[in-house]
Formats: structure tokens, sequence, C-alpha cells
């Protein structure tokens, strides 16, 4: 079930009005009403998967209990990597499986040992597998580390492992933030539910209006890049930028405003990543609940930036080429991490991965310095450039493409493929990075308008631009489903 | 909760209130005129009906139309007399033209090139040969007055039926239902755009849930040649049992086709029994610009400039007109 279609727009209401008016009297009622519902969710896809869940879930919860019962550190140990190898094992077998067969064989050819390929298996990638097996593994983590106690409720547990808002595309969510509050009962909050409100509304228009109107474009000019001239070429990466943001972030605000409709906090996935000063302020503002989930559970172990310099960057390098391995099974995601660690670098070794932690650009004014404009340009364009790797279909296309943009500079008018004008789309990316700009400072408040008037003419704004830019041609499925 | 039900509803209202006043002020949605069955069973616009016809978001292609009294959407009126010449295109949406200016039709593009010329364009969308025919029978007085008479013809989906008969389905639009729902501009704009697919697919597919299960028939969709051949041969038989009961008459009347698209089984059959026909798929073919619309199939005014000349080229090869009246073109 999509975020973004009408099946969840009956299905939410269901949701909300059962568990407000007929779960709501205690924290285990709530709970179990949650897991029917998110298993209902989930099964509306594919009911086959969700045993996988529940595998998933039943090994963590267990190993969980067994972790924090043993007492020497090594049986804590053995536990804690049958949960590892459980969770890996999955998503090995279902995401990376092929990928690895094909690679071998690909490199036994290279080096003259010709294998015809039998081994590949028609698997479908279950939905939501590479956020929910992180999302149980740091479960099992967080007891190891004796960050954490595990639950006994096993209800609760169920329903932290498949919350249906966050169940397939993140975030991440730590048990200690969510099974926390998976364990309180729930209280109605005004507040909290139309602040929930305002972020579906507002990320349902980062999804139609942003990124599925953009996608018609993206996939025009990336599937026929050798037809067009390098201007067109830099101007589809630049758009599947602003695509992907809103597409993803446009899932995360559905899926936080979702679960504040019923009373939880789930945690920040995007803090406009557009606005950031440099690659390091980047990767604390995009896909906050994974690059968090990587510095704790890789980074940190690993040695984090404890050791000497050399280790410290042989840390970076692992943990974004990890974390690119993990958005796909394809060379083309591992050279998209490794663009990354390349970017990430020399911000670590001039010690300046840190300073834009706790502030926004502009931070007390309303205008940024010409210093700010130039570094959010600079890190825009390095995002940008590594995007064609994550774009493209294959490392040969991603190399076709930067060709085609270096040797062969041209400038042409480009023609949107359905005849729309391309003036609209610029209008409406200028209009939204000016008003993502104007509430850079609270993510999760994007209709923050002192006057009630000011606030329903932008509540009329956004809906009627999603009305303008709906696109009933392109596929409405979230990208981060692939992952 | 109370506040919330409450709050949630008037915000509703008033933004639904909000859109259809924007949808209505920027023009966004269409006007639909209304559908009529006159007393010969013809199925055309309601008289002088007057608006603007609009397609896909933020306004792609506007235009506005003006449904004469005759119930087509063109500039002029019909009047046909002995000592004019008039030139009468019969068709479905390609000659009615929504999509352009009324005052930038075929029948306007053919009047410059030849402007003594008056050219009626009996076009409404949806209407095969079945119900070009019976409006041309219906309305024989008037026809008979008209000097030549083109017939668009599209071979694959014209001549499905061999006998004219009212289509309830598309006057169905004009129920009561659908003229209230209609008077909300934002809801024929949602409508437009594809916005009410999803709703409608899931309300549909709801309804069916519950409805008994009919045992599902295998259905090949793959045409064998034979098939085709069959298909054909059914349509050519449709043809010639219209023409047989509505009259057809060879000395007037000229088809307007393409042969790119046409069976030569109906091509050889309308030789080999003196039908006359136009072709432009030549013209269409060595066009270096394109000829239809991006967003829809319709022909682009381009496109419509092409047919018009063909149109013109065969009515001074039918020398109906002195070539002193015939401008360059």
């Amino acid at each position: 079930m999509l975020f973004n279609s009408i099946s969840f727009f009956i299905f939410l209401p269901i949701v909300f009005i059962l568990y407000w008016f007929v779960f709501s009297k205690k924290t285990s009622f709530q709970n179990a009403f949650i897991l029917i519902a998110s298993y209902v969710f989930y099964a509306l896809w594919d009911w086959r998967f969700l045993f996988l869940i529940l595998a998933s879930t039943l090994v963590d919860y267990f190993m969980g209990q067994l972790i924090f019962k043993s007492p020497s550190g090594k049986r804590r140990k053995t536990w804690l990597w049958i949960s590892i190898l459980f969770n890996i094992g999955l998503l090995g077998f279902f995401k990376y499986y092929n990928f690895f067969v094909e690679s071998w064989i690909d490199l036994l050819n290279t080096v003259g040992y010709p294998i015809t390929n039998t081994w590949t298996l028609q698997i479908i990638l279950p939905v939501g597998i590479s956020f929910y097996t992180f999302q149980t593994m740091s479960y099992s983590l967080d007891i190891y580390y004796n960050r954490l106690t595990p639950t006994k409720n096993f209800i609760s547990f169920a329903t932290f492992v498949g919350f249906f808002p966050q169940l397939v595309a993140g975030p991440i969510e730590r048990a200690s933030n969510l099974l926390t509050q998976l364990s309180k009962k729930r209280n109605f909050d005004y507040r909290q539910c139309t602040d929930g409100l305002k972020l579906i509304l507002w990320g349902l228009f980062k999804k139609v209006a942003i990124a599925d109107a953009i996608a018609p474009i993206v996939d025009d000019i990336f599937a026929n890049y050798t037809d067009h001239p390098a201007s067109t070429l830099i101007l589809g990466v630049c758009l599947f930028s602003f695509q992907v943001y809103g597409d993803f972030s446009g899932y995360s605000d559905i899926a936080i405003g979702t679960s504040k409709m019923l009373g939880i906090e789930l945690m920040s996935n995007f803090k406009f990543p557009t606005f950031s000063r440099n690659v390091a302020e980047y990767w604390q503002r995009w896909h906050i609940s994974l690059s968090t989930w990587f510095r704790h559970y890789l980074y940190i172990p690993l040695g984090g930036s404890r050791g000497s310099k050399l280790s410290s960057v042989r840390n970076i390098c692992i943990i974004f080429i990890v974390s690119g391995f993990w958005h796909g099974a394809n060379w083309t995601f591992i050279a998209w991490g490794a663009i990354h660690a390349l970017f990430y670098i020399p911000v670590f070794l001039m010690g300046k991965n840190r300073i834009y932690m706790n502030n926004v650009v502009a931070e007390n004014r309303m205008l940024p310095s010409l210093k700010e404009v130039l570094q959010i340009i600079s890190t825009f364009i390095l995002v940008t450039f590594s995007r064609i790797f994550f774009r493209s279909e294959s490392i040969t296309d991603a190399w076709g493409y930067l060709k085609r943009i270096f040797s062969d500079f041209s400038f042409e008018q480009y023609h949107h493929p359905l005849g729309y004008r391309m003036i609209d789309y610029f209008i409406l990316l200028g209009i939204f990075i000016l008003y993502e700009f104007r509430i850079r400072r609270d993510e999760r408040s994007p209709f923050k308008f002192k006057s009630r008037i000011v606030r329903f003419a932008a509540y009329t704004l956004v809906i009627l631009s999603m009305l303008l830019f709906f696109d009933d041609t392109t596929d409405r499925s979230f990208i981060y489903f692939q992952f | 909760m109370k506040k919330l039900i409450f709050k949630s509803s008037l915000y509703l209202f008033l933004l639904l209130i909000t859109l259809e006043v924007l949808v209505r002020v920027f023009y966004l949605g269409k006007d639909n005129p209304t559908r009529l069955l006159d007393e010969h069973k013809v199925e055309k616009w309601k008289p002088n009906q007057h608006g603007y016809s609009v397609t896909g978001n933020r306004k792609q292609n506007f235009s506005e139309f003006n449904i004469n009294s005759s119930g087509f959407n063109s500039y002029r009126e019909f009047n046909p007399k002995h000592g004019k010449i008039e030139v009468a295109l019969v068709g479905d949406s390609f000659i009615e033209g929504f999509h352009q200016h009324y005052y930038n039709s075929i029948g306007k593009k053919i009047e410059k090139f030849i402007p003594e010329i008056e050219i009626y364009e009996y076009g409404y969308a949806g209407y095969d040969f079945a119900d070009q025919l019976h409006l041309i029978h219906s309305y024989q007085k008037d026809f008979d007055l008209i000097d030549h008479v083109i017939l668009g013809i599209k071979f694959s989906n014209d001549l499905e039926r061999d006998t004219y008969e009212v289509v309830t389905s598309r006057l169905a639009l004009e129920s009561p239902l659908n003229k209230t729902l209609k008077k909300s501009k934002l809801l024929v704009y949602c409508s437009s755009i594809g916005v009410l697919d999803p709703p409608q697919i899931f309300i549909r597919k709801a309804i069916n849930l519950f409805r008994p299960k009919q045992k599902k028939e295998l259905v090949n969709n793959h045409i064998t040649p034979k098939d085709k051949e069959e298909l054909e041969r059914k349509y050519l038989a449709n043809f010639e049992h219209l023409v047989t009961k509505y009259g057809y008459d060879k000395k007037r009347f000229t088809l307007l086709l393409d042969t790119r698209i046409t069976p030569t089984l109906f091509l050889s059959y309308l030789k080999e029994n003196e039908y006359s026909y136009i072709d432009f798929s030549s013209s269409f073919t060595s066009s270096d610009q394109p000829t239809t619309l991006i967003y829809d199939r319709h022909w682009n005014n381009h496109g419509r400039e092409l047919i018009a000349n063909v149109i013109s080229e065969h009515i001074q090869k039918k020398r109906l007109i002195s070539q002193q009246f015939i401008c360059d073109f």
C-alpha cells in the first residue's frame, strides 16, 4: 500500500478512528491493534513476506533476551552474531544473492574462465527488508552494548518492528525511541495530531508536486542520455537531485505525520539537506536514520575517529561504501558511496566535519551570506554529481553520461516529453527552494505561520500545486521502496 | 477529538470552496457543452453554446469552441443554398476540433485557401461511419444542397457497426447526476487530469467484490492473420450495408482517409467500386514537423494545415469551383 494511494487514504482514517475510539483504553490494546493494522498494511502488498518480518521479529526478540541474560561476554557475542547473521542472511539472499553470483561469473569470464550463468534466481525483493532488518539488528546491538534492556512484551516488540508508517522505507528507528513509546499508553493530543496532518500534507506535496512531476523528465533524460546535449544531461541530474529528495523526504514526512496521528514521535530523517554547507553537513541532514545507524553500529565499533588519521579514513571509506551497497545490489551504488567517501575525507582531514552540526545556514539572519551561498552551491554540485551513479542503470551508463557532459559540451533547449512548459517546473522548484529555506529551522513545522489566513493560504497553494503538477502517467511508487 | 473533527471538516469545506474558486478564476477546468438527441435521433450538441475546451494540467491546451445553431462546433452557421458552393466535412473529434480555436479549424483554413467556398464542419467526438451516414440521411434536404461531402473514416474504428443506433453510453453523460457533478469545475478538472481515476477504480473493484463471480472466459488477445482478415471482411460488409441502407452519392461524396492504416482489401474495394477518397498519408509522411499534438493524438495546427491543403487540392481537382477563386497554396 502506497502512502499516496487511495487505499491508504481509506486505511488511515479507519485505523485512526478504531485506534482512538475502540482500542485506546490499554497500551496492550493499542499495540495489538497497530500490529494487526501494520500486518494488513504489509499484506496488501504481498502477504507471503509477512513471514520474513515475523521471523526477523522472533529471532531478535529471543536473541535480545539471551544477550541480556548471558553472563559471559563470549555467549553474548554468540547470540549477537546469530541475530546479525540471520538479518544479514535475509538481506544477502533476497537482495544481494544474484549480484554476487553475477559479479563472480563476470570476474571469472574476465580472467579467462568462461562460465554460463545458471545460478541466478528469480527473487522478488521484499519491500522494506533493508529497513526492518536494520531496525531489529539495532535492537540486539543496543542490548549487547548495554544501552537497552530488552522488552518482555512480544506484542510491543513486534509492533516496534512492523510499525506500518515506517515499515517499508524508514525512518530506521531505534528501540530506545520507538519501543519506549510503545511501552506507554498514548493519549490523544490535538496539537500532535494536527501537526501530523500538516506533515502528511507537506510530504504529499513533495511527493506529488515535486518528485512525481519531475520524474518523467528525469526518466526521459537518463533513458536517452546518448541523444541529449550536455546541458540537458546537467539539467537531468539536477532535477533528479530534487526528485529523490522530494520522493524520500516526502515519504518520511508522511511516515512521521502518520505516527504523530497515532501519538508516536518518530525520529527526523531529513533536515533540509539542500542547504548543506559541506558534504559532512549534508550527511547530517540526509537520511539521518541510516547515517546515524552506520555511525553508531559500524563506524564507532570500527574505532570511529579515535585512532590514527589513517584508520579513521579507512573507517570512513568502509561506512560510505557499505552505505552505498545498502542502497542496492549494483556497482553504481558502491561507486556512489565511494565518491561520497572521497568528498567527505578532505572535510574530515580539515577538521570541518562537525562545525555545522548544531546550526543551520543563516542561523540568526534572514538571508545567507555570499560565502554560505557559494558553499551551498558547491555542496549541491558535488552531491548532484554523485547522483549520476545513483541513478544510472550501470557503471557503463554512468560513465557514458559523464563523458557526454565533459567531452562535448553544448546547449540546447529541452522540451518536456509530454509537451508541458519547462518554465513551470523551474518556477515551482524555485518557490519550493525559497519556501524550504524559510522553514529551514524546523523540519517538523512546514506551516508555521502566526496568521491563520496565511496558514490557510499556504494549505490551499500546496494542494493547488499538487493538482497543477499531478501526473497520472508516472509510476507513483516511492524510489526508496526498491532499496 | 471533537475539535479535530469539527476543524478538519471546516478546513476541508473551506479548502474545497477556495479551490473551486481558483479553478474557475484560472479557467483550469473545461466547459462541457450539453449533448442533444434531436427529433431524427441524431446525437449532436445543443445549439448555440459557447465555452472553452481545456486539456491537461496547467491549461496545456486552451481553446474556445462555438456550437452553432445546427449543433456543431463552427464559426459559421450552416445555411446551404443553390448558387453558393458548400462543402461539408463530416467526421469525429478530428473534424469537430475542440482542441483548437473554432476560428482556426480545418474548415476555416480551407476557406482561406478558397475564399469563395463555405465549409460546414459536421464533426462530433465519437462519430463513426454509421453516425455520419445517418446524419446525412436524416438531414437529406440540407445535404442535397451541399455541393460536396467529405467523410472522415478510420477503417479500424469507424466500421464496427452495420446500422445506426443511438449510443446510450455517450448520452448517459447527460444524466442529472453527471450534469450536477459537472457544475463543479474542480471536479471536472480533477477528473480530466486523472486524479479521480484511482478512487473510481477502487469503487469499481469494491462493487465487484460484492457481485456474484462470473466464470472467467479465456480470452486470447493474440490476433492471428486469419482473425484480422475476418475482421476486415466484417468491416467491409458493414460499410456495404451502411451505404446501402442510408445511401451514398458517389459523385458528391468523398472519403478522407490515411492509407497507411487502411487495409488493402478496403482500398481495392473502394477503387473497384469507384468510391473516391482523399489520402492524406503522403503529406503527413513527408512533413518535417510533427502533425499531432504532444499530449493527445489529434492533429496539431500543422497537421490541420496539411489536411486543409489536401482537401483544397481535391476540391480544385474536382473543379467544383472555377480556377479564378483558388488562391495560391
